[in-house]
């Protein structure tokens, strides 16, 4: 905020040519941070996503001979992919993989942010146990699940131990379940993100309102819904944006794990595009559905974007808002 | 007295919530540490072994040393070249790391005292992170072998560098914010160029800033499958790659083995995330969170 206010100030102090040459020396900084970074996206963005064109429009596989003289089919590729009705069941799986994950993510994360927020004896212990599920790699975590969702596996034996009755399902060879499951897996290794983000947002609302609305006699849960909901709402849709842009990307888990099956019960949008450039060797036919899908992802970006920007700008105005607030509780 | 015991049942109650997510949480890790020290024949036995008996090293020896005589059975890897993998991984991620964070800090810098990129700039940076990595990486690997970086720990350093400067640059704005401009004023008036009160004032100011974020990508780095999969081939291989041969290997499952090679992997990632477990809010609160 005060980035305008300082030099604004020396704008009348300075004489007119420092001041000029002072700006002349901003704008050279400027440009020799930003030029480096726009050369980068040049030279290594821009020829990538040319070629990204290039072969969503000329069908071409490994076994065609050199790649530059493909033959130019148009737009016969695109029509190919969205008639594809495995590519309409990959784009379904994700978006409610993505979804899935995102509110079962938020959910447990907010639940125990909201558990742990203030101080308690342990606290710190539970706060180490709880990221560490970020802190490992996604392939390990596809082969520890491997170890352990097997039917007669330690899972099903250790809940069939509890709860007394056999218990088990096919987690991972079962094709209704085996979506569901990696959902799970991305619940557990992801959580501690969404937990992160909530316990610092719910740490730094201020308290003054909350004691306020207390004193004045508000229930717990008036408070929550009334007072601490609407502070908290920039950092609650941060932790569902980020979390569902990055499970529509996921793919190491739900690739080392099932490699798309059983059948093609978890090809979701990356698998299924890995699929068919790595395994099938249809270069052009996944150029086309990188397209449809950067396409996809663009559209939900800028979507994300503007949310965020909102919530980033409302938020000055919700805190004074706030602090107002709990006379008007009573 | 009824206001106590409400309150003391409600702790109760935290503590048990709590202490079950501790055990979803911790008991797949437990698993593959047990895993790791099992002999081969209570890898996927029934029932379950919880608790590895005897404990052996035998999974660490060979996977890591290639060690055959701790091998009873037939399980055994034959290309085994994990310190190799170690290696790549650790050069690519650390230098890759640590381009970001020099880079990402002096954008940070701009942007924080002179608004070089606007907000939305910002958003947009950010974002360019988020557009799934498979819809580039068919291209990128074609536009790698024309100019020769296919395979090369050049490449995966470079495209490391691309994916993680939005991160960087978010969360070094995050810290610089909050030094104080006073110093920097002085320091102009004294005559210091920009690059020089950004690298001898703004970024000393900031150290643990700058371990924190370093340690923050490192780990984003570290554990990038998708990527280093595509662009590895023979000569460069990273360890999560490594661990991935493992699977479906015609040698049976051999889980004893992956899980010691994925212990392995995860304890730099695990020291790593504790050391900076403070800094962990700010690398994904992207000036959500005011302090």
């Amino acid at each position: 905020m005060s980035v305008a206010a300082v030099p604004a100030a020396q704008v009348q102090a300075l004489p007119s040519t420092r001041e000029l040459s002072r700006r002349r020396a901003i704008t050279r900084f400027r440009w020799s941070i930003l030029g480096p970074l726009i050369a980068l996206l040049v030279f290594v963005l821009m020829p990538v996503l040319f070629l990204q064109l290039y072969f969503s429009l000329h069908q071409w596989t490994v076994y065609l001979g050199t790649w530059w003289d493909a033959e130019y089919v148009g737009l016969e590729l695109f029509q190919e992919v969205l008639t594809d009705p495995r590519f309409g069941w990959a784009v379904v799986r994700s978006l409610s993989f993505a979804t899935g994950s995102t509110i079962g993510c938020f959910l447990i994360g907010f639940a125990l942010a909201y558990l742990m927020y203030k101080p308690f004896r342990g606290q710190a212990f539970y706060y180490i146990i709880f990221i560490l599920p970020m802190l490992t790699v996604p392939v390990v975590v596809a082969y520890t699940a491997e170890m352990m969702l097997y039917q007669s596996g330690p899972l099903n034996d250790l809940i069939t131990r509890i709860i007394g009755i056999e218990f088990k399902p096919a987690w991972l060879t079962n094709p209704h379940i085996a979506l569901p499951t990696v959902m799970l897996l991305e619940i557990w290794n992801w959580a501690p993100f969404s937990f992160i983000i909530m316990l610092a947002g719910l740490t730094a609302i201020p308290k003054e309102p909350i004691e306020a609305a207390e004193i004045l006699g508000a229930s717990k849960w008036r408070i929550f819904w009334e007072v601490q909901l609407p502070l908290l709402r920039p950092v609650i849709f941060l932790a569902l944006v980020l979390r569902f842009l990055e499970a529509m990307a996921e793919f190491p888990k739900t690739w080392a794990l099932l490699q798309g099956g059983p059948g093609t019960a978890t090809e979701t949008l990356p698998v299924y595009i890995f699929l068919t450039t790595w395994q099938y060797f249809q270069i052009s036919k996944g150029a086309a559905m990188s397209y449809i899908v950067m396409l996809l992802m663009v559209v939900i970006v800028l979507f994300a974007i503007r949310l965020l920007r909102r919530e980033k700008r409302s938020l000055d105005t919700m805190y004074a808002k706030a602090a107002a607030r709990p006379q008007e509780l009573a | 007295m009824r206001k106590s015991q409400r309150r003391r049942l409600s702790a109760v109650l935290r503590y048990v919530v709590l202490s079950l997510w501790t055990l979803v949480a911790f008991f797949p890790i437990y698993w593959m540490v047990s895993t790791s020290f099992k002999p081969d024949t209570q890898w996927f036995s029934w029932p379950p072994v919880y608790f590895p008996d005897p404990p052996t090293l035998s999974n660490y020896l060979n996977v890591w040393f290639g060690a055959e005589e701790y091998t009873t059975t037939q399980y055994s890897i034959s290309s085994q070249k994990p310190f190799i993998s170690l290696g790549n991984s650790t050069v690519i991620a650390s230098i890759s790391t640590f381009l970001a964070v020099l880079f990402g800090s002096v954008i940070a810098y701009g942007v924080s005292r002179y608004r070089i990129l606007s907000e939305v700039r910002m958003f947009q940076l950010l974002m360019l992170r988020m557009i799934p990595p498979i819809v580039v990486v068919a291209p990128l690997s074609l536009y790698y072998s024309a100019i020769g970086l296919l395979d090369t720990m050049t490449g995966l350093i470079m495209i490391y560098f691309i994916t993680s400067l939005p991160y960087a640059v978010w969360m070094m704005k995050s810290f610089i914010d909050e030094v104080p401009r006073e110093i920097e004023q002085a320091a102009e008036i004294l005559g210091a160029s920009r690059w020089r009160t950004v690298f001898e004032i703004v970024l000393p100011l900031v150290r643990s800033g700058l371990v924190a974020t370093f340690l923050f990508i490192l780990i984003l780095t570290w554990s990038e499958y998708l990527l280093a999969l595509i662009i590895t081939k023979t000569q460069v291989s990273t360890l999560p790659i490594e661990l991935s041969k493992y699977q479906g290997s015609t040698e049976g499952r051999v889980y004893g083995r992956q899980a010691a090679l994925a212990v392995g992997i995860t304890i730099p990632l695990m020291i790593a995330g504790l050391i900076i477990r403070k800094h962990l809010a700010r690398g994904f609160s992207f000036g959500m969170v005011r302090r």
